[in-house]
């Protein structure tokens, strides 16, 4: 109990002084858990690597140079579909929030359209574009639209009447109102939109990578299962979470939170 | 400073549920002189809402006409400024921001608007809280700004729907001899609307009372300026003026 | 702008609704007809509507439709009850303490942001191909993600809410009951329908790879025979069933708590 104590006490106060330790340290004990269920060899070494194996795997693949080139394929790939998509979205999405004849034409379209999802779409882009690059951007530019496009309506058609009227009697023109009150209203909706279409569209790229296979972190690790290389899977795995975590927590869950939270929009 | 005047306003809301029609406000004519301040009082869903309204151009008119400086007004416009009950500050705009918002529009360069900022947040007793955001405020300060927000834009006529209802007690006591002597500084026509009857005594020069759509009838309140509530608590003029509205609105 | 604050909302007869949702698709149908006609595209590239309707006619008449939708379905039923099932308790119990959930939500987090198809390629190794390896990858899409909501609602639950309940003499079966687990329902809802939403791609992507029955299947195997008209049905009834499960089942319960509750819209 008192080895327990002396534990939390350090954790809470080393967290305290680094904030950012915190987002570490559980992985530490799940590690050595990970280690130890590997020691006793309960699961043969073809299923499950050790972590030493794993952290050997991921020097070597970095060394040859493998692994940063495919992260920079799929960055590249991803960077370029997410803009792509927004660059569509956001306007569309404007202008369908804005517009109640367009709202009713296309609502219940754009739904069907994010429902049938974006890897569903795989196949009858290989039929039209073959096996490369024309492909995987496309599913991505599909999968980060939807729910842009869908937030981006939402949160202009929630605006507070209230707000623009106050605009209107402070002599708001109809293009001020837009970008001063209705805009600046609909941004959090916008950000989370854009978020849920990153986590869509990074999960999109993996399939189409390990589908369409050519290079990226999808095709490294659907790869290695061919070769029946259980380690490079895992570090693969490690890529992916840890890129998107940072991506995630330290990219756009502080932007959410800088506009919400202080405007007071957001309650999470 | 301009009068505002109401001609025969009137008012039909159609209830889609029932299928009838609503008269909110029938045949209302008012006239507010320049530079003076008159409260509008009535029981709730009598209408009060509904004629600010259509003074601000929010709603469509059925019946009447709106003339601010004797000009028929349609549409909402910088000539009538509006106190809204929900302070609808924007909340992505700093106190400062949101204060010289009118001015913004109307193209006033930066350095001015600075300048004017400066004073109306003074006015308010807000300078220290220029930078902050509205949701980091109080609820009496975002009211305060709600009230130089629409001052700092030079309206011909202040419109306000009762501003101070969703603020304490002691809260909105301060604001209301803050708005008597911001009154008295600068002279703005208000119309000032609130269903509480001490809070229209206190303020305005005249007290319409209003029932089931119409003016029942107006009330002229000649207790002395500066008001404070430290002396009219006790006063017996404002307690016979206060009870004299009373019975009018129970009536009504 | 002015009309709109004029009229109080009209109250929609459901039968009208329905037709006002499907008209904007009706006419969806008929646009695609008239350009496949009019600029007289290769059926290769993108079929008319008769074709894929006789396409759709075959797999129905055939019953290989029903064979797929019915093992996709049943996958995805597998493992979101088990997830849900874990995920709810385990979260619950982590959320109660303060400490423990701050600890390990950096953890949960990052498995539920690599939840769903990057789990593929080991489920495959593990499992081999087939319903273990593809249920394995519904499971955890909904399994991480749902532990993390359902921790983040518990432990986000405000403190005076909690001390309001023990004041009033709830005892630790009740608070649990009465304050905690309908306290984070409205995040466990939104858990299930974002983790759901993973995991029906994640579906759709493990049966393209790794089984030879599903419609993520069915839609490569098309593809293996350049049959278009059998992919684009195949994708149409993907949509349908999607649009039916999160639109009539999932997107009602989300409302229902969470936007009742007076927390924020969703699409
Ligand atoms: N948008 C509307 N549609 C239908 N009826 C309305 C609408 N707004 C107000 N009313 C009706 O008009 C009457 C006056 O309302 P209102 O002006 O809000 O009253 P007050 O502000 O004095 O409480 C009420 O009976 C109310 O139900
Ligand atoms: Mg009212």
């Amino acid at each position: 109990m008192t080895y327990a104590q002396t534990i939390w006490g350090m954790y809470v106060r080393w967290t305290t002084a680094w904030p950012a330790l915190s987002a570490f340290a559980p992985f530490v004990p799940l590690i050595a858990l990970w280690g130890f269920v590997v020691w006793l060899e309960i699961f043969p070494r073809v299923f499950l690597p050790g972590p030493f194996e794993v952290l050997q795997t991921s020097w070597s693949l970095l060394y040859k140079g493998i692994l940063p080139a495919y992260l920079g394929d799929s960055l590249v790939r991803l960077a370029v579909g997410a803009a792509a998509g927004m660059a569509l979205a956001i306007p569309l999405g404007i202008f369908i929030g804005l517009n109640q004849r367009a709202h009713d034409a296309t609502w219940p379209v754009l739904l069907f359209f994010q429902a049938i999802g974006d890897i569903a779409w795989l196949p009858i882009l290989l039929v039209w574009f073959g096996f490369g690059l024309t492909t995987m951007t496309f599913v991505i530019v599909y999968t980060v639209m939807f729910p842009v496009i869908l937030n981006t309506v939402l949160g202009i058609r929630s605006a507070r009447p209230e707000l623009e009227r106050a605009a209107q009697s402070l002599g708001a023109s109809r293009t001020r109102i837009l970008f001063e009150v209705t805009l600046p209203g609909a941004l959090p909706n916008i950000i989370t939109g854009l978020r849920n279409g990153l986590g869509y569209g990074w999960r999109a790229l993996i399939a189409a990578e390990i589908i369409v296979g050519t290079s990226g972190i999808g095709f490294l690790m659907f790869d290695a299962r061919r070769a029946g290389s259980v380690d490079e899977i895992v570090v693969g795995m490690i890529v992916l979470g840890i890129l998107w975590y940072i991506v995630d927590s330290w990219i756009l869950a502080p932007i959410e939170r800088a506009t919400g939270e202080r405007w007071g929009l957001v309650t999470t | 400073m301009k009068n505002l005047s109401l001609e025969n306003l009137s008012k039909t809301y159609f209830d889609p549920y029932a299928g009838t029609t609503v008269n909110a406000v029938q045949d209302v004519s008012l006239n507010v002189d320049a530079g003076d301040f008159v409260a509008v009082v009535g029981p709730s869903g009598c209408g009060k809402t509904t004629i600010l309204n259509m003074i601000a151009g929010f709603v469509p008119i059925s019946g009447g006409r709106v003339l601010v400086g004797g000009k028929e007004v349609k549409g909402p416009g910088p000539d009538r400024g509006v106190v809204f009950q929900s302070f609808a500050l924007f909340p992505w705009k700093t106190v400062a921001e949101n204060v010289t918002f009118g001015p913004k529009m109307r193209g006033v360069g930066k350095a001015e608007r600075a300048k004017i900022a400066q004073e109306y947040l003074a006015l308010a007793g807000l300078s220290h809280a220029a930078d902050r955001y509205p949701n980091e405020l109080s609820g009496g300060m975002q009211q305060r700004v709600g009230v130089v927000r629409a001052l700092a834009n030079n309206p011909d006529v202040l419109l306000m729907d009762e501003p101070f209802a969703s603020v304490d007690a002691q809260t909105r006591m301060t604001l209301q001899e803050e708005l008597t002597r911001i009154w008295e500084e600068r002279r703005p026509t208000i119309i000032f609307i609130t269903h509480d009857v001490s809070e229209a005594v206190f303020l305005a020069n005249r007290v319409v009372v209003l029932s089931k759509g119409n003016v029942l009838k107006e009330v002229d309140i000649d207790l002395p300026r500066p008001r404070s509530w430290d002396r009219l608590v006790e006063d017996g003029d404002f307690k016979a003026l206060s009870n004299k509205v009373l019975q009018l609105v129970r009536s009504a | 702008m002015a009309e709109r604050v004029a009229f109080s909302p009209v109250p929609y007869p459901r039968l009208r609704r329905t037709v006002k949702f499907m008209l904007p698709l009706m006419g969806l149908v008929v646009i695609w007809q008239l350009v496949v006609v009019i600029f007289d595209v290769n059926p290769r590239i993108f079929p008319d509507v008769p074709t894929v309707l006789r396409a759709g006619w075959g797999t129905i008449a055939d019953g290989s439709l029903f064979s797929h939708v019915t093992a996709s379905l049943w996958r995805v039923t597998v493992g979101t009850v088990l997830a849900i099932l874990l995920a709810v308790p385990l979260g619950i119990l982590m959320g109660v303490s303060r400490g423990v959930s701050s600890f390990l939500s950096p953890l949960f987090r990052f498995f539920s942001v690599l939840a769903g198809i990057a789990w593929i390629p080991i489920a495959t190794l593990w499992f081999g191909y087939g319903f273990g390896a593809i249920t394995f990858v519904i499971f955890n899409a909904v399994f991480f993600v749902v532990t993390y909501n359902t921790l983040l609602g518990v432990s986000t639950i405000p403190m005076p809410i909690r001390h309001a309940a023990a004041s009033l003499g709830t005892s630790r079966w009740q608070l649990l009951k009465e304050v905690l687990v309908p306290g984070a329902l409205p995040n466990i809802v939104t858990g299930i329908r974002t983790g759901m939403g993973f995991a029906w791609r994640g579906l759709i992507a493990a049966e393209m790879i790794a089984t030879n029955t599903g419609l993520g299947y069915m839609l490569f195997l098309a593809r293996d025979f350049y049959r278009t008209e059998v992919i684009v049905f195949a994708m149409i009834v993907i949509g349908i069933i999607w649009l039916v499960l999160d639109r009539l089942l999932l997107a009602p319960l989300e409302r229902a708590t969470v936007e009742r509750w007076g927390m924020v819209q969703r699409s």
